[in-house]
């Protein structure tokens, strides 16, 4: 039997291993910032990526296509008996804009959290092993992307930009199970109900948010949105819808499951949120919060 | 052109990856299972199996790096699991036939190893929470079997390629 281990085979795979461990340690200390040869990596490679996401996407959606044009009949047949909702609703809307626009002038408030500046970008990859959920987008810094930014499908928010590099940004999607992922939101109801979008459970899909305040009544079905407070994302994104509600762990708040409007499995186009008022050094996520710790003490 | 076969398919494998990622994770009856495509260790593996394991563990090296940087953040994962599985690859085909259904039979395991060694990874860095059973149930199982069918559409392809590239270096070497 050939000897697997020789003596310098030995001395060199130990080498390796104490190597490794100070590569990961190392790399793990600090994930969130890619250093210059990093970003150079990503974005050759995700040059390369983008040459070959685009074909496939081309390919995927002519079979959309040809899905959807099958479902063309029920479909007109059921947008055809929205439709005199929708004129009635878009009137309503536009009443209430110039409402809004007339108030804000006479109260001289022209910033607004909820106004953005989308930045379209396409999804070139999926992290494949898929321990973690991310995606890697073709839009970076060159186009205006920050971290901790909201990306959001048509249908709603996916998740957050967590690393930007000149080219290409990773996205940290909602249903991670990163401790460290916070999005505060608030529940549309009378009034508005506040509380943080912590973590996922893996079992029922949906998104758990924490620390709602239990004098509020909670109720399924309600709509759950960005509220804008963490600093970053803009306000009104919708998350989800709430599907229960109970106490937490203490029976102090109250602790809401929440049906995420948009999908994360088949993800191809999204749109990041750049937010037109001024971000601060929020809490959105793993923060420095510096503008709380070493401002001038009074919160500014 | 036999000659750069070799490296462009593995490129070519390395993109389609996180392609085939993109349509994953799939919904049966209201659960979800994850299919990790493998494409690239599976090809690399049939390397150090039918062509040179000191090559087949460069190109390891290298597209374990490319991996870690580009989609993982932890450098050194990947850039070591993959060299590791060419080697102990070329180590196990000493003893056994260098049939095709053997090399696959091989791969599909050593892809298991894999994945298996990620799961302890993650679990022992507390970034993902996810039990034994759920992980063989819903992640394992359906990942094996994707890879499979790949393997059984290709494997006869990268085995064709590498013999010849193989047999054309060993002329060369008698010339």
């Amino acid at each position: 039997m050939p000897q697997f281990f020789s003596n310098k085979r030995l001395i060199l795979l130990l080498v390796g291993m104490i190597f490794l461990v100070a590569l990961i340690s190392f790399s793990l200390r600090d994930r969130n910032h890619a250093s210059l040869p990093e970003q150079l990596i990503k974005d050759v490679v995700g040059f390369g990526q983008t040459v070959f996401s685009k074909p496939t996407q081309y390919v995927t959606g002519i079979f959309n296509n040809v899905e959807s044009l099958l479902n063309t009949y029920d479909e007109n047949k059921r947008l055809k008996a929205r439709l005199e909702d929708y004129a009635s609703l878009q009137a309503e809307v536009n009443d209430l804009q110039l409402e809004n626009k007339e108030l804000r002038s006479i109260v001289d408030k022209e910033e607004n959290l909820r106004a953005f500046n989308p930045i379209q970008s396409t999804v070139i990859a999926r992290n494949p092993d898929q321990w973690e959920e991310k995606i890697i987008i073709d839009k970076g810094e060159i186009h205006g992307v920050e971290p901790n930014m909201a990306v959001m499908t048509s249908k709603g928010l996916i998740g957050k930009v967590i690393l930007t590099t000149p080219y290409t940004s990773t996205v940290e999607l909602l249903s991670t199970q990163n401790p460290n992922y916070r999005v505060s939101a608030v529940i549309a109801a009378e009034e508005e109900v506040f509380g943080l979008i912590e973590g996922f459970d893996e079992k029922r899909k949906e998104l758990i948010m924490k620390r709602i305040d239990s004098d509020f009544e909670v109720k399924k079905g309600q709509k759950v949105t960005t509220s804008g407070l963490g600093g970053i994302f803009p306000k009104g994104i919708l998350i989800g819808e709430v599907t229960e509600v109970t106490t937490d762990d203490y029976g102090l708040t109250q602790l809401a499951y929440i049906k995420p409007a948009a999908s994360f499995s088949i993800l191809d186009h999204v749109i990041i949120s750049k937010r037109s008022i001024t971000s601060v050094d929020g809490s959105d996520g793993d923060n420095t919060e510096k503008d709380l710790t070493e401002g001038a003490g009074d919160g500014s | 052109m036999i000659r750069f076969l070799v490296i462009i398919v593995s490129v070519l494998l390395f993109y389609m990856e996180p392609i085939f990622g993109l349509f994953s994770p799939i919904e049966l009856n209201g659960d979800f299972y994850v299919l990790v495509p493998r494409f690239l260790i599976m090809y690399l593996i049939f390397v150090s199996i039918y062509y040179d394991r000191k090559r087949a563990m460069l190109y390891a090296l290298f597209f374990g790096l490319l991996y870690d940087v580009f989609f993982i953040d932890i450098i050194g994962l990947y850039s070591f699991i993959y060299p590791l599985m060419c080697l102990v690859a070329s180590f196990v085909v000493k003893f056994v036939h260098q049939h095709l259904i053997v090399a696959t039979i091989l791969t599909l395991i050593l892809v298991a190893v894999v994945e298996s060694l990620l799961f302890l990874f993650y679990t022992f860095i507390g970034i993902k929470t996810m039990s034994f059973t759920n992980f063989y149930q819903y992640n394992l199982i359906p990942t094996m079997i994707a890879n499979l069918v790949f393997l059984l559409m290709f494997g006869w392809a990268f085995k064709y390629i590498l013999l010849n590239r193989f047999n054309q270096k060993a002329l060369l070497l008698q010339k």
